[in-house]
């Protein structure tokens, strides 16, 4: 049984089941804010460079949006450097907060899948 | 060009779904600014980027004034003018004429049909606004019924329900409607706290002397088509 779907948020690089991008996206935009205040075009291209396809703006800004009305992420206009106005999205200290806790879940929830789909484990496991 | 042309539909298509999602000026020319800014970076066509507007509209979930709040600021006195308005059509030709205002019950029902349209405006304004044929169709049935109410206006006191002076309510109407568009013209005259203003040059998104013009007449609609009325009424004195 096939549950998962293709990536159609992602149009280059990597294709990850869309699945598994909707459910981490979330902490990866927050993780891409983690070094300094970026925009739109820079936080694509930095989770592109990481391996995780291309997101596009549709997907990525209404994330952002969400996570300004929570607090998570604060916005600013600044003047573009001979063209126009970027908008800067920095993380707020309630953002870096659940970036450092969706991290831990998720490693916990990785190491977990990871011990489960291992073959050897079970095998030990059952032989014991 | 062709890519220019098809990304303003995109835009215009935008920040007419923020505004039926009553979304602040201020927020609509926020997105509007950061999407044109991605475009600009990437290259891509806008619907390519963000897929369909009205989609994008709404995966934002922007924050929205009531309903209530365009209701009460501009419906009720749209409302209130078109009601002057009928009643001083309806008044106009027996005043000119100098003789009573004959009411029947099935004039009275006709000339509040596209009262009642308009008051439930806000049940169908999306249906309206995305679909032609249904702005025609109100507009047909709202012009019928004015016609309607004119042929089964009744001709001697005899077949009239009501038979009324029909100064007092000429020049109430009047002075109704007039009072209407003066506070529509100040009001649109005021810096508007909710118009679409591009955050990267704090200038409004369309505020030309066209857009004036078109608005001034907008607010005095009602008195100049009554002006042509009565003058009419007089011409066929």
């Amino acid at each position: 049984m096939d549950v998962s779907t293709s990536a159609p948020e992602t149009a280059g690089g990597a294709h990850w089941p869309s699945d598994w991008l909707r459910a981490t996206l979330g902490f990866l935009a927050l993780r891409a804010l983690s070094a300094g205040p970026s925009y739109g075009y820079a936080i694509i291209s930095e989770l592109e460079r990481n391996g995780f396809g291309t997101v596009k703006g549709g997907t990525l800004y209404p994330l952002l949006t969400r996570y300004e009305a929570a607090g998570m992420v604060t916005t600013e206009w600044r003047a573009g450097e001979g063209g126009p106005g970027r908008k800067y999205f920095a993380l707020t200290d309630h953002g870096r907060a659940e970036l450092i806790r969706l991290t831990a879940d998720w490693v916990r929830f990785t190491n977990l899948s990871t011990h489960y789909l291992d073959p050897e484990v079970h095998t030990k496991e059952s032989s014991t | 060009m062709m890519h220019e042309t098809t990304d303003k539909k995109w835009f215009d298509e935008l920040v007419l779904e923020l505004r039926l999602r009553q979304v602040h000026g201020s927020a609509i020319g926020d997105t509007v600014a950061s999407a044109h800014e991605l475009l600009a970076d990437t290259g891509q066509r806008a619907e390519e980027a963000f897929g369909p507007a009205r989609v994008y509209a709404a995966a934002l979930e922007l924050p929205s004034a009531p309903q209530h709040e365009w209701v009460r600021r501009a419906l009720w006195p749209s409302l209130l003018g078109l009601l002057a308005f009928l009643l001083f059509n309806q008044a106009v030709v027996s005043a000119v004429r100098s003789e009573q205002m004959l009411v029947s019950p099935a004039q009275l029902a006709l000339v509040a049909t596209p009262v009642v349209l308009i008051a439930l405006l806000p049940l169908y304004l999306t249906a309206v606004i995305r679909r032609i044929w249904v702005l025609i169709a109100l507009s047909a049935i709202c012009a019928l019924a004015g016609l309607l109410s004119g042929v089964v206006a009744p001709t001697t006191p005899a077949g009239a329900w009501l038979a009324i002076d029909p100064l007092p309510w000429l020049i109430g109407s009047a002075l109704t409607m007039v009072v209407l568009s003066t506070m529509n013209t100040i009001r649109s005259l005021r810096p508007n706290n909710d118009d679409i203003l591009d955050p990267r040059s704090t200038t409004t998104h369309s505020n030309g002397t066209g857009t004036k013009v078109v608005v001034l007449i907008t607010n005095w609609l009602f008195p100049i088509l009554a002006l042509a009325m009565l003058g009419l009424a007089l011409s066929f004195r």
